[in-house]
């Protein structure tokens, strides 16, 4: 039986470890999985930015449509850009929702003590996180991981911030994993009890997981090293050409960006 | 023949104090196949990595006569680590078997062709872009492998390389192996695969070699393998006794045609 505490922790690592791992979704044909890795990177950048700088409901929302759209073309289910945006939402809701009973303001109805400016923050930091992670989801699902290292390679990122993003990532899958395996072993073994044990059990969890994840650091380090790990990153995908749907594909998420900071700042 | 690879007072204790291999002398010729065989925290998986360079032991490896600096020869060792897992570092299959490829500048056409020609043989065609940690045990083995494999590298350093494999897959592997044109190392608790994996054997004990010798000679010295924790092979077992040793069977197969 599954204890509530460390089923969390093994749903928690589930999630975050499918969040970074595209599977199939990337080997289909669609918009984005033909376009160069490079014009896909900056246009997500760009989505992304424009998210960040802009506070307007409208273009948040136009945004979203935008994001929506190209899951669409590129054989993304929305459902599943849903469900990777959900987890990242929830956490949103810890920090916006408060606000909507704790900003100073007119009442949205009269009576209830939700302000017009609480509801106004929650809704653009909803969007602007909605919006942000399926930018980046899409780019996660659509393309390589070895193409995106190689665009960032391409688009002339030094090669020492390359290596660190790239063994960054590998290692949160793997550490990831190692989780789900203690979870595992734990349940195995019988899980469950009273909260204040399954607390208990918890602690105990993350501190052998801390301790394991140096050990399998370095293991996976050997492995990497033994295949020219320590070497600048050099994966394939980075010597196409560009082409004219790529130039376009840049070009929107450009504009998008240029829109959002253009509304931003007008007077 | 030059060795291409010379191990001298290879020594290595790891921070608890456990001993992991202690002044260990091994010469491995070009395009030999040896074994080494041992019981488990005998000191192989020790070994394997001190001579790919993957430790910082005592004592001086020599790779191809040339060199002592295992990362200047990277791209001619390969190296199998004993637990598939820590082989497994991408995202998806497909991307670990082309990141030695693409780390040690093959070409892409080259490297697509190496891959399908792997994923073919070990049957990782249908698993190609799925994440490793969804494989099974077996799977992830033979994925491992055909990440080391990719790159084609001279020397292969194979840490329990049929660990978990099964039966039809063993027999593809101990192929593979046998066709490569390279040297061999293979490291096993499994006493019954060196026939098929090797010309000499290499027994470790608590971290030492206790022999090093030829296969025949090694497999059928019961006193010799009982005192590292090992037993010979089943068909050395079942005709002990009965046959001179130089005539012991040191194979199923060969078992199987005395009967």
């Amino acid at each position: 039986m599954s204890g509530r505490v460390v089923g969390t922790l093994d749903a928690l690592s589930g999630t975050l470890r499918s969040f970074f791992v595209a599977e199939r979704v990337a080997a289909r044909d669609g918009f984005l999985q033909r376009r160069d890795p490079r014009a896909v990177l900056f246009a997500v950048g760009c989505l992304a930015l424009a998210a960040t700088v802009s506070r307007s409901l409208v273009v948040l929302a136009a945004l979203g449509v935008t994001v929506l759209a190209l899951a669409r073309v590129s054989a993304v289910p929305a459902a599943l850009l849903a469900r990777r945006s959900g987890f990242a939402l929830a956490l949103a809701a810890v920090v916006g929702l408060p606000q909507l009973l704790l900003m100073p303001g007119d009442p949205v109805v009269a009576g209830l003590p939700v302000s017009e400016a609480g509801l106004a923050y929650a809704a653009v930091l909803g969007l602007r996180v909605g919006v942000g992670v399926g930018a980046l989801s899409l780019l996660v699902l659509t393309t390589r991981f070895s193409a995106v290292v190689a665009a960032l390679r391409a688009l002339r990122v030094p090669a020492a911030l390359v290596w660190v993003f790239a063994v960054t990532y590998r290692y949160v899958v793997v550490l990831l994993s190692e989780l789900g395996s203690l979870v595992r072993a734990r349940e195995a073994r019988g899980g469950g009890g009273n909260v204040r044990t399954e607390w208990r059990d918890a602690r105990r969890l993350m501190g052998t997981f801390l301790v394991r994840t140096f050990e399998r650091g370095e293991r996976v380090g050997q492995g990497m090293r033994a295949r020219g790990g320590d070497r600048p990153p050099s994966p394939y995908g980075g010597g196409q050409s560009l082409r004219a749907p790529d130039y376009a594909l840049a070009a929107l998420s450009l504009t998008c960006l240029l829109a959002a900071g253009v509304v931003q700042w007008s007077p | 023949m030059v060795p291409v690879i010379e191990a001298r007072g290879l020594s290595f204790s790891y921070p608890d104090g456990t001993r992991g291999v202690r002044e260990v002398d091994l010469d491995v010729a070009a395009g030999e196949r040896v074994t080494v065989v041992g019981a488990n925290g005998s000191g192989k998986s020790t070994l394997a990595l001190s001579l790919g360079g993957l430790l910082d032991a005592e004592g001086t490896v020599t790779y191809f006569g040339e060199t002592t600096d295992a990362d200047a020869v990277r791209e001619r060792l390969g190296v199998l680590l004993g637990n598939p897992d820590d082989c497994l570092f991408n995202t998806t299959v497909r991307e670990d078997l082309a990141y030695g490829p693409a780390q040690f500048g093959m070409s892409e056409a080259a490297a697509d062709e190496r891959i399908a020609d792997l994923a073919g043989t070990l049957g990782l065609d249908d698993l190609l872009d799925k994440p490793p940690f969804r494989l099974s045990a077996g799977e992830k083995r033979r994925a491992a492998l055909a990440s080391v494999l990719a790159f084609d590298p001279d020397v292969l350093l194979l840490d329990e390389p049929l660990g978990a494999v099964d039966g039809s897959y063993r027999e593809l592997i101990l192929d593979l192996l046998r066709e490569h044109e390279g040297t061999v190392v293979t490291f096993t608790p499994t006493v019954e695969a060196v026939p098929r994996l090797a010309e000499r054997v290499v027994v470790m004990d608590e971290g030492e070699v206790v022999a090093n010798g030829e296969v025949r000679e090694v497999l059928t010295d019961g006193e010799l393998l009982a005192s590292a924790g090992l037993r010979p092979p089943p068909a050395v077992r079942l005709f002990e006794g009965k046959l001179p040793r130089e005539e012991l069977p040191l194979t199923v197969a060969a078992a199987r045609e005395l009967l």
